[in-house]
Order: C-alpha cells, then structure tokens, then sequence
C-alpha cells in the first residue's frame, strides 16, 4: 500500500512541474467557454430558448463541464499504449505493481492536481457571472453531485484503460481510439446537452454508459435529473462490471504480450 | 574568385517576387514528397480532419434544431462561416503554420541558425520551409464543401460576392500569421516554448462563431485582443449576403496594423536571439 | 584587401547562476544571480583569400561563438568584423550568397528524403544556375565518393557520409569563404581522413578561404599552414604550425628499443627520462644534445633500436592552454635541464 502512496506523491510532483501547461489548457478550455456562453446569451436575447432549459441552466451546465472536463476524463490511454507498443511494459511485468492499480493512482494524483485548479477557475468564473448561474437549493444535491463527480472519474478511467489496453490487440490502435473518444464524447454530453439531441439518439444515449460522464453529474446539479437513485445504480453496476473486465482484460492481454516474446 | 550564380537576383520589386514564388513552389514540392513517405498517415488524418469539422457542425444542426437564427445567422450562413473556418486553416498550412509549430524545436536543437544564413528574410524561410498542402487538407475540403453548400442553400445568393469573400479570406489569412508571428516571436526568450502553438490553436478555435454574438467587453476583446471573432464572419458575411462595410474596413485595419506590431516584435525578438545568445 | 578582417572583437552575454538542491530552485524562482560570461575577448586577426587556417582550442574557448559572429548569426559587444567587405551582422544577401558555414553534428539536410533532394532545394535558395549546380555536384560528388549515396534517405546514413552530404549542400553555390565548425567531430577515423582530404583539395582547386575550427590536433596539423591558437576567448598563439613546436619546445622525444632485458633503473647520468622498464625507454632530450646523448646510449647500452621524433603538436598545444593568457614562453628552465613532462 505503501509503494502507492509514493507513486501518488511521485506524480503530484510531476503535475506539480508541468502546471504551466496544464493551466494553458484550462484557460484554452475557458476562452472556448466563454464563447459559448456569448452565445447563448445572444440566443437567449433574442427570445429564442434551446430545450426546457432557462439560461442559467445552460451556462452552468457548462461551466461545469468545463470543470468535469479537467477533473474526470482520463487521457492516460496514450502512454499506455506507448509503453505497450515500445515494450516499456516489460518493466512492469518484473516489478511487484499491479499495472491497473498503478495507473488508477497516477490518474488519481493527476486528476485532484488539475481539479483543483479548475476548481478555482470555476469558482472565479460563477462569482463573476452569478446572476446567470443556477445553484442548488440544497445542500443534498451537492452531496449527490459529489457522487456523481466520483462515478464519473472512475468510469472515464475505466474507458480509457480499456482503450489503452486494446493495444495488446492492435496494432493501429491510435486511429481507433480517436473515433472511441469521439463518440464518448457525444454520447456523454460534453457538446451539448443530451436532451436536446433527436429523439433516436437520445434512445440510444440512454442505454450507454457514456451518459454519466458528463450529463447525469450536470443534471444532478441542475436538480433535473428525474430518476437519480436509478442512476446511481445503474452507474455503480458499470463500475463494477467494467471492473471485472477489465481484470480479465488485462490478464489475457498480459498473457499475449508474453506470447509475443518481448 | 566570383560567385557562380546567375539567376535573377534582381533587387527589383518583381524579380524578388518572382524569386520567393520559385522558392515558395521548391518548398512546396519537397515537402509533398516527404509527406508521400507516409501515405497511411495522410489517408486516416483526411478522415480525422473531416470527423472534427462535421463535430461542429452536428453542434449547429443541433441548436438550428430549436432557434431560427443565432445573432441574425441563419443556419446556412453558419455553415458558410464554419466552412470558412476549414478553408482558412488549410490557406494557413499552405503558407506558414507548419513552420511556427516547428519553431521551437529549432532553436532548441540550434538549427534555427541555418535560417539565419541563408540568403532570405528569415520570416519567410521560416514560413516556407515546411509549407504543406496535405496536413489540413481535410479540413480545406469539408471547408469548401460546407461553404458551397451553404451558398448553395441560400435565399439570395449573389454570385457578384465570390471576389470579395475571396480577398476578405487572403485578409482573415494575413490576421492569423500576425497574430501567430507575434505570439511564436516569445519563442526566443522564453525558457519553455511548447505551449505558445497551443494558445494559437486555442485561438483559432473561437473563430468558429458569428460575431454578432459578442458585445461589450467581450466584443473589443475578441476583435483587437484576439482577433478571432473577424477571421471568419467578414468574409462569411459577404458571401452570406450580410456583408458591412465598417465590418470590412475595421477587418482590414486590424490586419495592417496587427502585422505591422507583429513584424516589429519578431524583428526585436531575433535581435535579442542574436545579442543574448552564445 | 583581406578577405576576413577582425579588429578588437568581443563577445560577452548575461547568464545566471543556477544553484543546485531545493533550497536553490526555490530561491532561482524569484531571484537568480547573474553575471557576465566573456566568450570571446578583444580578438583580432586577418586572413586573405584563398587561406586555409585552423582555429585550435579547448572546449568552451569560444571557437564557435566566434564562427557565429563572423558569420552573421550573433552580434558582437564590441569590435568590428569585415568579410569580403561586409559586416556579417548586417546580413547582407550578397554577403549571404558568398559565404558557407557547416557546423558539426548540426545538420541542415532533410531527415527522411535524399539528399538529392536537399542539394535541390539549396540550389534554389542561392540561385545557382543548373548548368553550374550539375558541375559542381559532380566535382564534389566524385571527390568524395557519393555517387552512391545520393539517393538514400538521410536518415539511413552513417555519420561520416552525411557530414560529407553537408559539406556538398553548403558548397553547391560555390561561396568564396567557407566556416567550419567541429567538421570531423564524433566521426570514425575513416571518415575524418576523407573530410579533411576533401577539404584540402577543394582549397587548393578553388582557392575558397577557408576558416576551420576544431578541438582535434590532426584537423589542423593535415590541413593548416597556420594556427590561431585560442583558450579563454583569447588569440595565445597567431603564425605558423611549424613554428608552433619550434617556438614553444625545444626538445625532442627519443625511443630506445633494448636487445635483451635490462635494469629497472636508467643509468644516473641519463636525465629527462619518462619511461623506462626492462624493454623500453622513452626520453626527452633538449635540442641540441641529442647527438651527443644518443652517441653515448648507444656506446653504453645494447640498444636494438633507436628513433628521434618531434614532441606531438598535442602537447604543445597542451603547454600552451597550461599557461595563462597573455604570458611569455620562458624557453629553458633556469637549471638549463630538459624539461620533463608534466
């Protein structure tokens, strides 16, 4: 337990050095959001109305994607996939760690670094827009938006790991995993909200998992999410079951990747 | 002994331009030939490239989904601004965005001496070095393929307009290198230089918008600041048929003006590099 | 009129100091310390077309910052500068369109393409015309055996072959002043042998000036007449090679070869030993007793083989960074002995 405290510390100093950039592209995320929120606000002037929400619900609901965006989506799934295909990886295969939870905590320290951050830029941004924002009537549902934050940090962990291991299969897999990271995208809500999307699609971003990255935590907040305990639930059992395969994933992947005699 | 080259090297104004477009065409083709090398590359980049322009535009077939107009746009005039977008960018890859990105690994390595050197103004080596025609090209022809549909589906469209946008284009071009000379010029005494292309993209990004969405505060900004509110509405304006002069006017100015800052500021930073450095 | 003339020049530049440990990062994010490094101190020479003289000195010496001054590429503190006429840091077309400068382990070729295509590109960047560009490239092409190589991407050639593909692109617009910087450095024996023939050939068929800086003794010794020595950004030394040696030793070496083993220990009248075991010896002996020294070894001891060789130009070289800038050879030590090797 003790190697993965270390390995945590280890990377907050790494994130530590590399915060000029990192905070370059959380103020490149801000500049695009403050564009969006121009234009919502023209829309909203002009007496048009996107959907059942008001204004304010809009530009919270970006505001905080902008915040889940820098704390919960994952992009470790390029190293992984370097280290697989260089052979780096054989030198976790000698040493005591487990690749899965070695990755967890380096994602962890990782994602706290930048969510506090952004964190602070957001809790800037609202105060200077408060008229516009939409905040919570109670104090539950910040707790429940925790929840929700915390499920969508392991899910988006999950998909990412499961991206980065599929280059024990494939060889191009940098092409593949753009199109997988596009369609999360959409289907997560990240472009716009899901509810205003065609009714197939919402059909089919109901079914998927990918929902609950970036659409239910905003919808807990905004207090519309309407079955919320189904939905913790049915994020919960994702976790769960993405878990075990990737468990399995890993080992077999494992196992082929010896097979190839690096 | 006298040197042996006899080509044109006229100082006069036409013989240097005829000079920098040979130039511009060696580049070119060198380039193209290098990029041929990696033929699989080229193909899945096209694809990614038309991926991310039909993004945006599921975003605005979305919203056009419930709103009529969005700053008086229609959705076809959006498209044409969108387009405009993809078509800039490409122009950009054309003429100089590759050379900026490769900037800093230059004057990391030291080779950024070979520009220098060489016999021409350092700017424009380092702008035409690396011109390429295929790194943008998917988003050069979704570009043209969402301008002309957009046209095409236009209440009153007039055909008299092409030049014009085609001019305001080359404009909305020159304001993108300015602004890109004058944020890359930092590259020379900045310790770390990675992310000046980064804030450029970021940039470039935001131009994706009508600029009729702006107002106050966020107008001067994004019109004097970080010019991207102009690089596509003028010229879209104009082929959607809602151009404004005073759009135009204020569109060129800030272009003169921005490149002439720009140039200063490169010219000072090369200074700095070649007094400060060993 | 020379073609390079250097009056008074000097390069110094503002660095800081960097403290090492956490305690010193944390401080270097507010405040470091800085101060003036001088790269190059009040150098002067000149040289006239069609030389070929070699710039010697030590890593740091400030060799190359002077290469970049003479070639435009950084301007000086103070001092002035002329090369066929011009100020280097003005950059001049004309003066740009005259002149070559490759630095070693620098390239300027393309990584992936021939460098075919690299000469192409050059010849359109100086505006050579294709007649002349063929004739040149094939002059340079068979003097250094490339005719093979032309088409093979850079990045699958050896260090040696590319440096030779880099003296070809910077040489397709046949300037009349050529830097070198570092030509042969970190290339096999081999190739250095090629690089440094070419080059005097090329000087010798084109009377281009060339100005060549190394760190490497046998660049210099092959193809120099002349030596600007340089240590701490200063000229120690401006003349010939030859006169190098002589000025700065006057002794020579001599190696003995014994019949059949001997003693451990050289006879006590024989001074300047620096080797000395059963099978061999090596001495120093001063200039003008080596006759008299050798007649007598041979007369004494049974000496299968005997030769006189001149001290290695490295170690004169060696002698002079040892000395500060600025101090007169004393010659002879006050006891009149050889002097031994440090």
């Amino acid at each position: 337990m003790q190697k993965y405290w270390t390995i945590f510390r280890v990377n907050w100093q790494n994130a530590l050095q590399y915060r000029g950039p990192t905070l370059i592209s959380i103020l490149g995320n801000l500049l695009h959001i403050s564009v969006l929120l121009y234009l919502w606000n023209a829309i909203y002037r002009s007496g048009q109305h996107l959907g059942t929400y008001s204004l304010s619900d809009l530009i919270t609901y970006y505001i905080l994607q902008l915040m889940i965006n820098s704390m919960v989506l994952s992009y470790i799934s390029w190293t992984i996939v370097d280290e697989i295909r260089e052979g780096t990886f054989s030198n976790f295969l000698v040493k005591p760690l487990d690749y899965l939870n070695y990755w967890f905590t380096i994602n962890l320290s990782g994602k706290l670094f930048e969510g506090l951050m952004v964190t602070v830029v957001c809790l800037i941004l609202s105060f200077v827009l408060i008229a516009h924002v939409s905040l919570p009537s109670q104090g539950l549902t910040l707790l429940r938006f925790a929840l929700a934050l915390v499920l969508a940090g392991l899910l988006a962990f999950e998909f990412d790991f499961a991206i980065g291991i599929l280059a024990f299969w494939l060889v191009k897999v940098n092409s593949f995993k753009y199109m997988l990271q596009y369609g999360m995208f959409f289907f997560a809500g990240a472009l716009l909200p899901l509810d205003l999307f065609p009714a197939q699609f919402q059909a089919v971003s109901n079914v998927l998992p990918f929902r609950f990255l970036v659409f239910f935590p905003i919808q807990i907040f905004l207090e519309k999410e309407t079955a919320p305990m189904a939905g913790f639930v049915t994020a919960g059992l994702w976790v769960i079951v993405l878990y075990i395969i990737l468990r399995f994933g890993l080992q077999r992947g494992i196992k082929r990747y010896e097979a190839a005699g690096h | 002994m006298k040197p042996l080259v006899t080509e044109a090297y006229a100082t006069s104004l036409s013989g240097r331009w005829a000079r920098y477009l040979r130039l511009y065409r060696s580049f070119l083709m060198h380039n193209l030939k290098n990029e041929m090398i990696y033929r699989a590359n080229f193909a899945i980049a096209v694809g990614m490239d038309i991926v991310f322009m039909g993004v945006n535009v599921v975003f605005f077939a979305i919203v056009y989904g419930n709103v009529e107009t969005i700053g008086g746009w229609t959705f076809h005039q959006t498209l044409i601004l969108v387009g405009s977008v993809g078509v800039v960018r490409e122009l950009a890859y054309l003429t100089f965005r590759q050379g900026f990105l490769q900037l800093g690994e230059y004057v990391r390595t030291g080779n950024f001496d070979v520009m220098l050197t060489a016999p021409m103004a350092t700017f424009v080596h380092l702008a035409f070095r690396h011109v390429s025609l295929t790194e943008s090209l998917g988003e050069g022809l979704m570009g043209l393929f969402l301008v002309g549909y957009g046209f095409a589906h236009l209440d009153a469209a007039s055909w008299i307009s092409v030049p014009l946008y085609l001019l305001m284009l080359f404009n909305s071009l020159v304001i993108y290198y300015a602004f890109s000379l004058m944020v890359n010029s930092m590259v020379f005494w900045l310790v770390k230089s990675q992310e000046l292309n980064t804030v450029v993209y970021y940039f470039m990004n935001t131009a994706r918008y009508p600029r009729e969405i702006y107002h106050g505060l966020g107008k001067a900004f994004f019109t004097f600041i970080v010019p991207s509110s102009l690089i596509a509405t003028t010229p879209a304006s104009i082929l959607a048929g809602r151009a404004e002069g005073h759009l135009i006017g204020l569109s060129i100015g800030v272009a003169v003006v921005l490149l002439g800052f720009a140039l200063s500021m490169w010219n000072w930073s090369l200074h700095y590099y070649s007094s400060a450095s060993s | 009129m020379p073609a390079i003339e250097v009056k008074q020049l000097s390069k110094s530049f503002k660095t800081q100091r960097k403290e090492t440990g956490l305690m010193g990062s944390i401080k270097g994010l507010i405040w470091r310390e800085s101060f003036y490094k001088e790269a190059v101190k009040s150098v002067s020479f000149s040289l006239e077309e069609g030389e070929l003289v070699g710039f010697l000195g030590p890593n740091g010496a400030g060799k190359t910052t002077l290469l970049k001054m003479l070639s435009g590429i950084l301007y000086p503190t103070t001092g002035e500068v002329k090369v066929l006429g011009y100020t280097p840091w003005e950059r001049d077309r004309e003066y740009q369109r005259q002149f070559a400068i490759v630095m070693g382990q620098k390239n300027q070729l393309w990584w992936d393409l021939p460098p075919a295509e690299s000469f192409l590109l050059n010849r359109d960047i100086y505006g050579v015309d294709p007649k002349v560009f063929k004739r040149n490239i094939d002059e340079m092409v068979s003097l250094l055996d490339l005719k093979d190589l032309l088409d093979v991407p850079v990045r699958q050639l050896s260090l040696g072959q590319r440096m030779k593909c880099e003296l070809v692109a910077a040489l397709l617009h046949q300037p009349r002043v050529l830097f070198l910087d570092e030509p042969t450095i970190g290339l096999d024996v081999i190739s250095q042998e090629k690089i440094r023939s070419f080059i005097q050939e090329y000087n010798r068929l084109k009377k281009t000036t060339v100005l060549l800086t190394s760190h490497y003794m046998q660049d210099v010794e092959q193809l120099c007449k002349r030596v600007l020595v340089i240590n701490h950004g200063q000229i120690v030394y401006d003349g010939l090679l030859d006169d190098l040696s002589k000025r700065y030793i006057d002794h020579k070496v001599v190696k003995i070869r014994f019949v059949e083993a001997q003693s451990a220990t050289p006879p006590p009248w024989l001074k300047g030993v620096v080797e000395w075991d059963a099978h061999h010896a090596i001495l120093k002996v001063k200039q003008k007793e080596v006759a008299a020294t050798t007649h007598r070894l041979l007369g004494t001891l049974p000496i299968e083989d005997l030769s006189v060789e001149k001290v290695e130009v490295e170690e004169v070289i060696r002698r002079i960074f040892e000395e500060k800038p600025g101090a007169e050879w004393a010659g002879e030590d006050t006891h009149g002995e050889p002097s031994l090797i440090q």
